[in-house]
């Protein structure tokens, strides 16, 4: 069963300032007694979250307000200071596309090794796949993505790591693809990913966005929940798809 | 005997403690024994401790004691090494494991995962307090401890609020007050307006110990009327002995050292106040007031974030003072000696809440229950935590997804390249011909004979220069990796030591081939004799990258720092010069690890014999380097911060 369960999640994210990464200063610092003292945000707080399978939340707040951290430390980046992270399930967190890209090496190399990284094993079926996603040349795989437009590369970016679905699937901000025809594949792809994944939890500032797709939006202010609203489920079917990043 | 079906018949309980009677007397102690005697029936109690007797074996009223050898104190942890693979042991001859922390010793068994197939309770005592600096080393391994725990058993709810890391595990904390036995102090008859002749006896019960305050009470003493009795034995008694010649109360102030039970009571019913001056929050209880409580005692304790104030309340059955006021004490003392009406009505009322709140049978049932549900929870639960646990990325994946990623890295070489990794094997065999050629000059030895060595040596050595300074850049350059693909930060440390390993591969034609072509019969069977000792190179150095690239993401001033000392380590260890060409066996070269770490498969090769010494020196620098990166793993998680 997939769940995702907070209890009182506190994160204090040390901000490491140009002397904070000084061993010998953090030594000197001790023997003439000057107590460095370190900031520390508190950049979740005390938050608790319960979500089983079909959970769609939308975590929505200002710049700054812990959004992006919240996504991360269930996905396991940052351990939490204190509180209780219990979750069962894959998580596949799609926060960056660039991560792993190696620009030098072709095409299908790149997917092979990004598939290897999310632990999937790249068969030759799974690539062609992808790459048939992407409308690209077939001659294509063989060049290095160096080679590439930005939108091209975007395209076999998103396409890999949208193959495959995740149980919990993390969103920072709606992935978008600028390139107009491949834009409404993409959200097609994107929207049948999360219909598959058992929890969504997508950060984003779009309010009306988060309103279409989640059952629960979260708003964060300063790493506190400030409010959560159930939204209605909506009869009418989402008829604009297209969305632009913020 | 009926021993042995007896003991099939209850399920036996392991309790884990640095000391036991009747090497010391205290109140956790107390309580242990008290467990062990009023569960006597449902249950069978093991002890297991440290001591510096010889005594091993015995059975102390029906429970079942084994001392473990300890060679002294060190930070208040008894130093015996041989604890933790004692405890391995013995787990599984027990159904129950009863750990009263905190015991770090202990934890260390835990925290590596032994014993998860025993149910285990938590008895918390105290935090870390007198030794917070060491918490950092220490609170992660309570954390393994506590979560593989089935239960934690707290005397007060205040612990739970007031510790962190209790508070993580909230739900698993069961409050089970101590109690004690009241019935004892009804003799001699207690007489609550009782007052000796001189109606002014001060009494203080507990270890001689820094924090137990005494130093205070002593203090408090000074320029008052009343008579300071204090009982208990410890390391502190020096100390509070030139106190009280100091400040001249040695006419009223007396250490009593250590006073049997008996005598004990009938001191607690002889006094007119009790006092209990902690100092520090390692006092949770305090079972000592709880004795004079059921003695009818007034008790003056200290406003401590723990139960203390809680067992005696301020106002109602104490007077609760400022921890560490000695001025604030000893008014607090005069009060109650100066008012006799209140002492009754006071230790009338602790009296009646000791009977009521704090009694051995609650005690005992509250333990029982908490112990039987362990006992009897375990195994549903285990299922359901076996099925959980390999959903985080496991060991296997991370280094499959390093070994993935190193195999890119060399791919990577090739591209682009005719000759890859290879140009790197040529810059060798440069370096090897031109360094031999040096060396010829100096040594009038055989150059040749020495180049396959030379080269060889080389490669060895760039392999654990080049793993060591890529690890301490490896984090930082997968930044987004392990932030945007929440990919565990130890799979690019161990990327560094695959990486170079198949350059290494790469590398070792060099000296492959010299030495098909120098050397005139080839012997095999050395190449295999020389496989373990480059095991062990290699184990050392991938712990020696975990190790220094942690530290170095965390502190980017050592990076400048390793790459000299890597200049210097070259420079000063036999790599490109061997042992016999300089001063034979100089003290510096001895020193050196690299010396040994070299020497361990080297000799192998050339037909020599390994020296003890040197299996020795590096077996434990493996031991080390293998702790360091134990502890490192365990705080890796934080190098997300560090990026």
């Amino acid at each position: 069963m997939v769940s995702i369960s907070l209890r009182n999640v506190c994160l204090d994210y040390p901000l490491y300032g140009a002397y904070d990464y000084s061993l010998k200063r953090r030594l000197l610092g001790h023997l003439i007694r000057e107590q460095g003292e370190m900031r520390i945000i508190r950049a979740v707080d005390n938050v608790s979250i319960e979500a089983a399978a079909g959970a769609r939340i939308g975590l929505a707040g200002p710049n700054g307000s812990g959004k992006s951290t919240l996504l991360r430390l269930i996905a396991g980046v940052y351990p939490p200071s204190s509180g209780n992270v219990a979750i069962k399930g894959n998580i596949v967190p799609l926060l960056g596309l660039n991560a792993g890209v190696n620009l030098d090496f072709v095409a299908e190399d790149n997917i092979a090794l990004l598939l290897r990284i999310s632990g999937r094993k790249p068969s030759r079926a799974v690539i062609d796949e992808i790459w048939a996603f992407t409308e690209l040349e077939e001659r294509m795989q063989r060049l290095p993505l160096r080679m590439f437009s930005s939108g091209m590369l975007m395209r076999v970016l998103f396409a890999t790591a949208t193959a495959f679905p995740a149980d919990i699937l993390l969103l920072d901000e709606w992935l978008s693809v600028v390139d107009e025809h491949f834009a409404e594949k993409a959200q097609r792809r994107l929207l049948n990913l999360v219909s598959q994944a058992a929890i969504v939890i997508i950060a984003s500032h779009d309010q009306p966005l988060l309103r279409r797709t989640c059952t629960r939006i979260i708003n964060l202010d300063h790493g506190r929940i400030a409010s959560t609203a159930v939204v209605e489920p909506t009869s009418t079917p989402p008829i604009e798809l297209r969305e632009k990043r913020a | 005997m009926n021993h042995a079906s007896e003991t099939a018949r209850r399920p036996s309980v392991l309790h884990i403690f640095k000391i036991y009677y009747p090497d010391l007397f205290g109140g956790t102690l107390t309580v242990i024994r008290d467990i062990c005697a009023s569960l006597k029936d449902s249950f069978a109690s093991a002890v297991l401790t440290c001591s510096q007797s010889a005594k091993r074996h015995e059975v102390i009223n029906d429970v079942e004691v084994e001392r473990v050898h300890s060679y002294g104190n060190l930070l208040s942890l008894p130093a015996a090494p041989t604890y933790p693979w004692r405890l391995w042991r013995k787990i599984a001859d027990h159904d129950l494991l009863a750990l009263h922390a905190p015991f770090p010793l202990a934890d260390l068994v835990f925290a590596f995962g032994l014993g998860r197939k025993r149910p285990l309770v938590v008895h918390w005592h105290a935090d870390i307090v007198t030794h917070a600096g060491l918490r950092w080393l220490i609170e992660p391994l309570m954390r393994r401890t506590l979560q593989h725990a089935k239960a934690i058993i707290v005397s007060d709810r205040v612990l739970v609020d007031h510790t962190p890391l209790l508070r993580e595990f909230e739900d698993k904390c069961h409050v089970v007050p101590f109690g004690i036995d009241t019935t004892v102090y009804d003799w001699p008859k207690i007489e609550p307006h009782h007052v000796n002749d001189r109606g002014r006896l001060v009494l203080a019960c507990g270890r001689l110990v820094p924090y137990k305050g005494f130093d205070v009470l002593i203090r408090a003493a000074v320029n008052r009327k009343f008579e300071v009795w204090i009982i208990g034995e410890g390391v502190e008694r020096p100390r509070l002995e030139q106190l009280i010649r100091e400040l001249g109360v040695g006419d009223r102030v007396r250490l009593l050292g250590s006073v049997n039970d008996c005598e004990r009571i009938k001191l607690m019913c002889l006094a007119d106040v009790f006092v209990m001056p902690s100092v520090t929050n390692a006092e949770t209880f305090g079972l000592v007031q709880l004795e004079a409580m059921a003695a009818g005692r007034p008790v003056v304790n200290t406003a401590l974030d723990t139960a203390v104030p809680r067992v005696a309340r301020h106002g109602m059955e104490a007077i609760t003072v400022l921890p560490g006021d000695a001025e604030m004490l000893g008014e607090a003392i005069d009060t109650l000696i100066r008012d006799p009406e209140r002492r009754r009505r006071m230790g009338l009322s602790a009296r009646t809440r000791a009977v009521t709140r704090y009694s051995a049978t609650a005690f005992k049932e509250g333990m029982e229950t908490v112990y039987r549900d362990a006992v009897a929870m375990p195994r549903k639960e285990e299922v359901a935590t076996a099925a959980e646990e390999p959903h985080p990325p496991g060991w296997l994946d991370s280094v499959r997804i390093a070994a993935a990623l190193a195999w890119s890295d060399m791919r990577h070489r090739y591209v682009r390249s005719l000759l890859g990794p290879f140009w790197m094997s040529l810059q060798m065999a440069i370096v090897v011909a031109v360094l031999g050629s040096v060396i010829g000059q100096m040594s009038n030895a055989g150059v040749l004979a020495r180049l396959p060595m030379l080269a060889l040596s080389m490669t060895a050595w760039t392999f654990l220069n080049s793993v060591v300074l890529d690890s301490t850049t490896a984090l930082q350059g997968s930044a987004s990796l392990i932030r945007d693909r929440a990919l565990p930060p130890v799979i690019f440390l161990l990327q560094c030591t695959f990486r170079n390993a198949l350059f290494a591969l790469h590398n070792a034609c060099v000296p492959l081939v010299l030495w098909l072509i120098l050397t005139p019969q080839h012997h095999a069977s050395r190449a295999l004799e020389a496989v373990p000792g480059l095991l062990l190179f290699v184990a050392c150095t991938l712990a020696l990258s975990l190790v220094l690239g942690a530290m170095a993401t965390r502190y980017r001033d050592l990076k400048p720092i390793i790459e000299s000392s890597l200049m210097l380590a070259f420079l000063s260890s036999p790599v490109i010069w061997s042992s016999d060409m300089i001063n034979h066996r100089s003290t510096v070269m001895r020193l050196n690890p690299l010396t040994h770490l070299f020497a361990v498969w080297r000799e192998p090769l050339v037909g020599g014999h390994v020296d003890t010494i040197s299996i020795v020196y590096v077996l434990v620098a493996l031991a080390l380097l293998s702790v360091a990166s134990a502890l490192t793993l365990m705080h890796l998680r934080k190098a997300a911060f560090w990026i």
